[in-house]
């Protein structure tokens, strides 16, 4: 009985194979949330700046030419109402949701200002804070009840980061 | 008479909106500057872990912006694994526990978002579809899922991505599923 030996097409439409199928096992892990993704991209003309919560996602969104702060909820790709948080005067710069996505920091352009504020949600308040000694705020990161707070902060021309202990 | 309920309500909500701005504005936020500042280093794009308790910059080391992880009840820094010489880096993100380090590097030419797992010690280059160029990132707190900036056609979109068959969930208090060993 002669031994079957495959031909030299078999032998690499198998090596192929393996090869597609050792490339696919990393990008098949990781799956783009279609759904979610086309309302985003329908419902504004440019997004940037993401933020996640648990639950949530916060970006920069532009309608029209006018960039607002936009939140939405994961479980139905919707925006949720964040009364207060969007200033007609007010141009977002960075944005950071707490983990729980009840707190949103945000650093704004207002009157040729920069400003650090402090948004929360249940209560539809925003709060300016203070930084010391004085400085320009750019990008922000809150922790997960929102309670600690880091800040990249400019000071006589260089770039550092404070932390921020929140009430 | 019928108002006064109303103006009660009102002014209920303004004196505690009042209470609330004084306690954020005029006692003065407890802050401090973060571990590693020095007059000579410039540390930029800051992130916090869920839990409050590491702290990942973009600081420079021999002019290539590198990501730098500290522990901030110690202060001391954490190491990193795979990330050395593919700098520069940009935009990092913590999970919950900070087990998931998500930051834009690079790779040749292009620009890939990768994943380093401080548990397990793995890397998880990401790839998306449409092979696009992130230009920011941040992973959700639970690890599940991470919402990525591209520019496609002259504009900037967020695409937002399941990791959930790739990584295991990191949840507040650092419950895992495997060891060290099994991740590996």
């Amino acid at each position: 009985m002669r031994p079957m030996i495959p031909s030299p097409r078999v032998v690499a439409g198998l090596v192929t194979a393996t090869a597609f199928s050792l490339a696919g096992c990393s990008s098949d892990e990781i799956r783009p949330m279609n759904a979610l993704n086309g309302s985003l991209e329908r419902s504004s003309d440019a997004r940037r700046d993401p933020s996640m919560a648990q639950g949530w996602l916060a970006t920069l969104a532009s309608q029209n030419g006018r960039e607002r702060i936009e939140l939405i909820d994961l479980r139905n790709g919707m925006p949720v109402p964040t009364p207060g948080l969007n200033r007609a005067d007010a141009q977002p710069v960075s944005i950071s949701l707490s983990g729980d996505g009840e707190r949103l920091a945000v650093v704004q352009q207002r009157d040729g200002r920069t400003e650090l504020m402090l948004y929360r949600r249940s209560v539809g308040s925003l709060q300016r804070l203070e930084l010391a000694p004085a400085g320009v705020p750019r990008q922000v990161s809150l922790d997960g009840n929102g309670r600690m707070l880091a800040v990249q902060v400019s000071r006589n021309g260089r770039w550092g980061v404070d932390l921020i202990r929140l009430p | 008479m019928g108002d006064r309920p109303a103006i009660s309500s009102s002014i209920s909500r303004l004196s505690a909106t009042t209470a609330l701005s004084l306690l954020l504005i005029g006692c003065g936020p407890d802050s401090r500057r973060a571990p590693g500042a020095a007059a000579d280093r410039q540390q930029t794009d800051p992130a916090i872990s869920g839990n409050g308790l590491v702290l990942a910059v973009i600081e420079d080391r021999r002019g290539r912006p590198t990501v730098q992880l500290r522990d901030l009840r110690s202060d001391q820094p954490l190491p990193l694994r795979h990330l050395n010489g593919q700098q520069p880096h940009s935009s990092p993100s913590l999970s919950w526990n900070g087990r998931y380090l998500a930051v834009i590097t690079q790779r040749g030419n292009r620009r890939l978002a990768v994943i380093e797992d401080r548990l397990t010690g793995r890397a998880h280059p990401l790839r998306p579809p449409g092979n696009h160029d992130p230009v920011r990132i941040q992973i959700a707190p639970d690890g599940q899922r991470l919402a990525m900036q591209v520019a496609q056609r002259g504009r900037w979109r967020v695409e937002v991505l399941d990791l959930s068959g790739m990584l295991e969930p990191d949840r507040p208090g650092g419950l895992r599923v495997t060891t060290p060993e099994e991740g590996s």
